[in-house]
């Protein structure tokens, strides 16, 4: 790309046309990486405007379905099936394997979350719903439980202690002279 | 190949879905073709970047860049409809009026039950 503004630049200081600022300027061009056609654009609406984007997206035009056109800032950014990259074959051999994904493959808009680290929509061993039933409804029970439990405490029956020597009367300070009244913690 | 049941936690492989192999009509197959065609095309790209001697510097993907364009710059392609400044509201003015008005009774409380003696300080570390 440089060695094409370079050709362009030798020309035109050839021909002679300008002079050589503006020759300069008007030929060389920076070897940049992406062009602005190949960025993401608006959503495309006559069918030659779509053809373009499927090819600029490297993808077939039956394929190509951008999403619809509601203002939520998505453009002609193609809508490919909310896959995880934990699906993908594992055996083949792909450009960047941790990513299962070829180089130049066209990205899911939640490329990041669908990658082997975070969300994975892989086919579960039982239907979802029955998961979801089966969890909520134990956490739901045992909530519930400990909560009646907790309303209705059940423990044996508890009495004050009943100490001995007339409830203690000489370790507690009482008279060694007087007669302590008896105190009977039992009945027969 | 008929009693074939993916692994558990695994989807079908598509070499394995037997809609690959029957009752298919020349579109599709031609379809199939060129999908197969573009993919293949750009593996011979990278390949022929990746083992090429004189290159220095990283490759370039163009859907990285276009994808990390596309989420970054949104703003061009948005409208206002509907369904979209509700979501912003839901978003961006509710949440304010719901934090100012749950903080300040709060509060409210708390400078109440203070004045008349009765707030219990749980946690103070004080005494």
């Amino acid at each position: 790309m440089a060695g094409v503004g370079f050709r362009m630049w030798a020309k035109a200081l050839a021909k002679g046309r300008s002079s050589g600022l503006s020759a300069l300027l008007s030929g060389c061009r920076a070897a940049s990486g992406v062009s602005k056609g190949s960025l993401p654009g608006p959503y495309p609406k006559t069918p030659e405007e779509r053809a373009a984007a499927a090819k600029k997206y490297n993808l077939t035009v039956q394929d190509y379905e951008p999403y619809p056109d509601n203002g939520e800032g998505f453009g002609d950014y193609p809508k490919l099936p909310d896959r995880s990259q934990q699906e993908r074959d594992p055996w083949y051999q792909w450009d960047h394997p941790d990513l299962r994904r070829n180089w130049a493959e066209p990205m899911h808009w939640d490329f990041d979350m669908f990658i082997r680290n975070r969300v994975d929509t892989s086919p579960s061993p039982v239907p979802w719903s029955t998961m979801c039933k089966h969890l909520f409804g134990f956490i739901g029970f045992m909530l519930f439980m400990f909560y009646v439990g907790a309303k209705f405490p059940c423990y044996q029956p508890v009495a004050p202690k009943q100490y001995p020597y007339n409830d203690l009367y000489l370790e507690r300070g009482g008279d060694p002279e007087k007669q302590p009244e008896e105190i009977k913690h039992y009945e027969i | 190949m008929a009693d074939y049941r993916e692994a558990p936690l695994a989807t079908r492989p598509k070499t394995l879905d037997p809609n690959e192999y029957f009752n298919l009509s020349p579109e599709q197959r031609r379809l199939e073709e060129s999908r197969m065609a573009l993919r293949a095309n750009l593996k011979r790209q990278y390949q022929i970047e990746l083992n090429n001697p004189h290159r220095k510097e990283l490759i370039e993907d163009p859907a990285l860049t276009r994808w990390v364009y596309a989420r970054a710059n949104p703003y061009p392609n948005f409208r206002v409809t509907k369904k979209t400044s509700l979501l912003g509201a839901i978003c961006g003015v509710v949440p304010l009026f719901v934090m100012y008005y749950v903080f300040k009774t709060d509060r409210d409380n708390k400078e109440a039950k203070i004045k008349a003696g009765t707030l219990k300080r749980k946690f103070s570390l004080l005494s």
